[in-house]
């Protein structure tokens, strides 16, 4: 980490304090210590305001305390509460506590300061909570551990210098800038030349975005952009080290680009599809080298998200894989290894929770009472929201079109255009002059509608009830995907919900959540909710052998 | 020890503004003053003390008294302690009376939060070179979540409820229908304060006094002067102050400065708190009034929510009626300041003419009771105890 040196304000710096801040520079918190009546005191002063001796000295405290009394500071977008806290050493004092599941404080918890970088001062004292502190450690080696694949640790990755990306749409854009933002040449493709007008354009103002911020030097803005060239034809991916397909999620189109991939890509690329939900062989099927061909799931705003699920079919080779996962770190990302199969591990764990949302709403909640549970619980955004920001209502509809299966509400949604933030209309209005959704009178009589198309009477549904419904499906998924092999270790699945849905390092993830109220109390909720509302909550039978044997997820 | 308790408050006078929009605070406090001189049938001339907070525009009072008028003055005092300052300017004026610095004092309160768009800070006061301050949290906390934390240790400690704390804001309501000057005069149920969304965890938005623009002012006399008035007489007969703050780290939040100030004040005047008729308590937020019940020694520590779900509070019906004119939570609570407001309706129940749906049939000992700054840090009580004579 990058230390502050510039010299801190006089008023801030005095004699009298000078130790204390050059501590609080290394998260160090000092406190005084009287050696004439022997207590201790904060804030800091030379003498002691207990008994006024000068017989002070300073004492390095623990940084250690309790909570005495909080408060949590409603809407804020970063998790705050204020409180008093009890310093270990002894004195009480005010602050704030941040970063961490303010929502479930309670007086007693244990918290440990953490002084917060100030423009222009020295960093100001502040705390989190020692949950949070053990969440954010194990977060660390999650985040290490799913780097950690011994059939590929001998594996020497391909370098990749070009980049092709066919489908310059909204995921194609967003990954050409990430490539471009590493230094890397990227040939963007598109059958249709105003996409690419509009993708080039969309790259552009991302990369002047950051010049703006004074994030990156004008030149290598203009370098970068002048490493990307686009066509309309599939020949111009040649020359590339890696393609990655980004076209219609639609499986005939998929196979088809790859057999044109097949037929221009040179020898040994690494050929990539970014299907979210499709089967990754049948696409390498389409191909004569599908031990090539790799699933890499990026996240949208492909620039910003983190993530990339990086899945492995079944014939993908070693060093196709390795090559992935080195191109994902060159571009900044968070590249897990994941096995093939509908919706991967974020999805799966997604639909999952949408699923069970949408049951809710038939049952008596509105979006806004699910979204501001799942806010509360640590989420920075709820479902309802999440579905309107990335076209969800369309997505649900276009996917139903083939089989024909009917869903009342999200078809009368999409038949009246509420299609999301796109349309300004979706679960939620949007007012542009308003930040985040409002809750529309529209939407609440539809949900009525379909509660009565379906017999449903609706009812009040507690918070607790809404928490348990969609969390602990997520958990038991988890553990499907644990048994299906379809991931490493427990932790990548916390790893894939931080960097791609953003769940809070402060609360480590669905599986080490699980851990944290205990897998057999899971497994309790989960038998209870199964006995209520069936299927979707029939426990994986991973949950109850580790109930049987007393195991958590970390000990997997 | 010098008696502060022979002095008189002879005239009193509530500015009927709760929005002042277009009138200068100047004028606020000139209004005030005239206001309660014509109460006390006296005039400008007699007025050689005056008492007045940070609210005054200008340095310590002088502008004012040039505003005004006030030619005779030989004492001026400007203390400020937040909200409480009214209370400590009666108790310093009976003070200066019986030292023999003054004979009328006058007691101005005045400022226009709303009008000016200030909100929830104190006019003419400036924290910005406290030494405390470099040692803030990097993120700024309004003074409602200093209650918040109040009211959730309380809540901890003594297993106090939301629902008590509403029935402190029920009984206020109960009053202010009344009071045709109130911001509030809708009588409000627990239900509906619990409705009420939630501000600073655990305090809702009814938890909290309301924000108006305003004022008050006091005028107290020596003895042989207030004898020679018509209104009933008013006698301040025991007073007390005290200040709390965080001690360098030790210091027991579920206690108010309100213990000592109340125990001298009890002590001069020589009587108990069962003795006290009706009380004037502070109400910044509903949590405020429960500490102070039981700092003051009207319930033990602990048990103040009970005091009030039992409808104590309520005039007609509990052992303890508070702020008839509905207080801060409902009537006025100027410039973000409730203790002139406090002594005002306290006044007006020991004369016997608060409304008289809510004045208490006996009224001969009243007390008003304000804290200023913030409960769980910095803070200044004072108390004052007024016999009907
Ligand atoms: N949008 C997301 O949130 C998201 C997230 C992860 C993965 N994905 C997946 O990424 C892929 C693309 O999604 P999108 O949201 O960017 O779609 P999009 O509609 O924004 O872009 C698709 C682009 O593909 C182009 N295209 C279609 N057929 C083509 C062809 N034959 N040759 C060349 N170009 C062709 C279209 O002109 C269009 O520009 C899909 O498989 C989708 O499932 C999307």
């Amino acid at each position: 980490m990058k230390k502050k040196t510039q010299a801190a304000p006089q008023s801030f710096v005095t004699s009298e304090t000078q130790e204390f801040w050059a501590a609080a520079q290394e998260n160090k918190l000092l406190v005084k210590h009287c050696r004439s009546c022997g207590e201790n005191h904060y804030y800091p002063r030379s003498r002691c305001p207990l008994c006024g001796s000068a017989q002070t000295e300073w004492l390095a405290a623990t940084g250690k305390g309790t909570i005495y009394s909080f408060s949590i500071i409603p809407g804020a977008r970063r998790p705050t509460a204020t409180a008093i806290v009890d310093l270990d050493e002894g004195p009480r004092l005010s602050s704030v506590i941040l970063d961490a599941d303010v929502n479930q404080l309670k007086i007693g918890d244990g918290v440990t300061v953490a002084f917060e970088k100030m423009e222009g001062r020295p960093p100001a004292p502040a705390f989190t909570t020692a949950a949070a502190v053990a969440a954010r450690a194990y977060s660390v080696g999650a985040l290490k551990a799913s780097k950690n694949f011994p059939d590929l640790a001998a594996t020497v990755p391909d370098e990749v210098k070009i980049v092709a990306i066919i489908g310059a749409g909204t995921m194609g854009t967003g990954i050409a800038t990430a490539c471009l933002k590493s230094g890397l040449s990227v040939v963007l493709i598109d059958s249709n030349e105003s996409a690419l007008q509009k993708a080039e354009s969309g790259v552009s103002s991302a990369l002047e975005r950051d010049v703006e911020r004074g994030i990156l030097q004008p030149e290598l803005a203009t370098a970068f952009k002048n490493s990307l060239t686009h066509a309309v034809s599939m020949e111009s991916i040649r020359s590339a080290d890696l393609v990655i397909e980004a076209v219609w999620e639609q499986l005939k189109l998929k196979q088809d680009i790859f057999g044109q991939i097949d037929k221009f890509a040179r020898p040994n690329a690494v050929l990539c599809s970014n299907t979210s939900t499709l089967d990754i062989d049948e696409i390498a099927g389409a191909t004569q080298r599908p031990q090539d061909v790799v699933g890499v799931h990026f996240f949208s705003p492909a620039h910003v998200m983190k993530l990339v699920e990086i899945i492995r079919g079944k014939t993908s080779t070693s060093k196709a894989l390795a090559t992935c996962i080195r191109f994902g770190e060159t571009i900044g990302k968070v590249p897990v290894v994941v096995g093939n199969c509908y919706g991967f591990v974020g999805n799966r764990l997604m639909l999952t929770r949408e699923r069970e949302a949408a049951r809710l709403l038939l049952e008596g909640a509105l979006p806004v009472d699910i979204d501001t549970v799942l806010k509360r619980f640590g989420m920075p955004m709820g479902t309802f929201e999440l579905q309107d920001m990335a076209g969800g209502i369309e997505l649900n509809y276009r996917r139903r079109q083939e089989t024909g299966e009917k869903n009342f509400l999200v078809d009368r949604l999409f038949e009246l255009g509420r299609l999301g933030q796109k349309t300004q209309k979706g679960y939620y209005r949007y007012d542009p002059e308003k930040r985040g959704p409002i809750p529309d009178a529209e939407v609440t009589e539809i949900i009525e509608q379909a509660s009565e198309h379906y017999g449903i009477s609706r009812k009040p549904i507690s918070d607790s009830e809404i928490e348990k419904r969609l969390i602990l499906p997520m958990i038991n998924e988890g553990a499907k995907l644990l048994d299906e092999g379809i991931v490493a270790r427990p932790s990548d699945i916390d790893v894939v919900w931080q960097y791609g849905y953003g769940w809070p390092s402060w609360k480590g993830g669905p599986m080490y959540y699980a851990d944290q109220i205990g897998v057999s109390s899971v497994l309790t909720d989960l038998t209870d909710l199964f006995a209520r509302h069936g299927a979707p909550f029939e426990p994986s039978p991973l949950l109850s052998r580790m109930a049987k044997s007393g195991q958590t997820f970390s000990s997997l | 020890m010098t008696s502060t308790a022979n002095a008189y408050i002879v005239g009193i006078y509530e500015h009927p503004t709760r929005r002042a929009d277009g009138i200068s605070t100047a004028q606020l406090h000139a209004d005030v003053a005239y206001g309660a001189l014509e109460d006390a049938g006296l005039s400008l001339r007699d007025i050689d003390g005056y008492f007045c907070g940070a609210d005054a525009p200008g340095l310590g009072g002088f502008s004012m008294a040039e505003y005004i008028g006030l030619q005779n003055l030989r004492h001026i005092d400007t203390t400020e302690t937040g909200g409480s300052s009214y209370i400590l300017h009666v108790s310093h004026a009976a003070q200066a009376i019986a030292a023999g610095h003054c004979n009328v004092a006058l007691i101005t309160m005045a400022d226009r939060p709303l009008a000016s768009g200030a909100g929830p800070v104190l006019a003419g006061v400036d924290s910005a070179a406290a030494p405390e301050n470099a040692f803030l949290p990097p993120v700024m906390v309004p003074p409602a979540f200093g209650y918040a934390m109040v009211a959730r240790r309380h809540m901890y400690q003594f297993e106090t409820t939301p629902e008590q704390l509403a029935w402190v804001k029920v009984a206020a309501s109960h009053h202010a229908q009344y009071n045709p000057h109130a911001k509030l005069q809708q009588v409000m149920t627990v239900e509906d304060v619990l409705a009420s969304p939630i501000v600073a965890d655990p305090l809702r938005r009814a938890d909290c006094c309301v924000v108006t623009d305003g004022g008050g002012a006091i005028i107290v006399a020596r003895p042989e002067i207030a004898k020679q008035l018509k209104r009933p007489r008013v006698k301040l007969v025991g007073s007390g102050e005290s200040m709390k703050h965080s001690n360098g780290g030790k210091n027991d939040i579920m206690y108010s400065a309100g213990v000592q100030s109340a125990a001298a004040a009890f002590a001069e005047a020589g009587v108990r708190p069962a003795d006290i008729k009706y009380a004037s308590l502070y109400d910044s937020f509903t949590i405020t009034v429960i500490m102070q019940l039981e700092d003051i020694g009207f319930c033990p520590k602990g048990a103040g929510g009970r005091f009030a779900a039992d409808g104590n509070l309520i005039s007609g019906i509990g052992k303890l009626p508070f702020n008839t004119d509905g207080g801060g939570l409902c009537s006025n609570h100027p410039g973000n300041k409730g203790g002139m407001t406090k002594l005002l309706e306290a006044v007006r129940q020991c004369r016997g003419e608060a409304h008289p749906a809510v004045q208490v049939k006996n009224h001969d000992l009243v007390l008003a009771h304000g804290t200023g700054g913030l409960m769980s840090s910095k803070h200044m009580a004072g108390t004052a105890i007024l016999a009907a004579e």
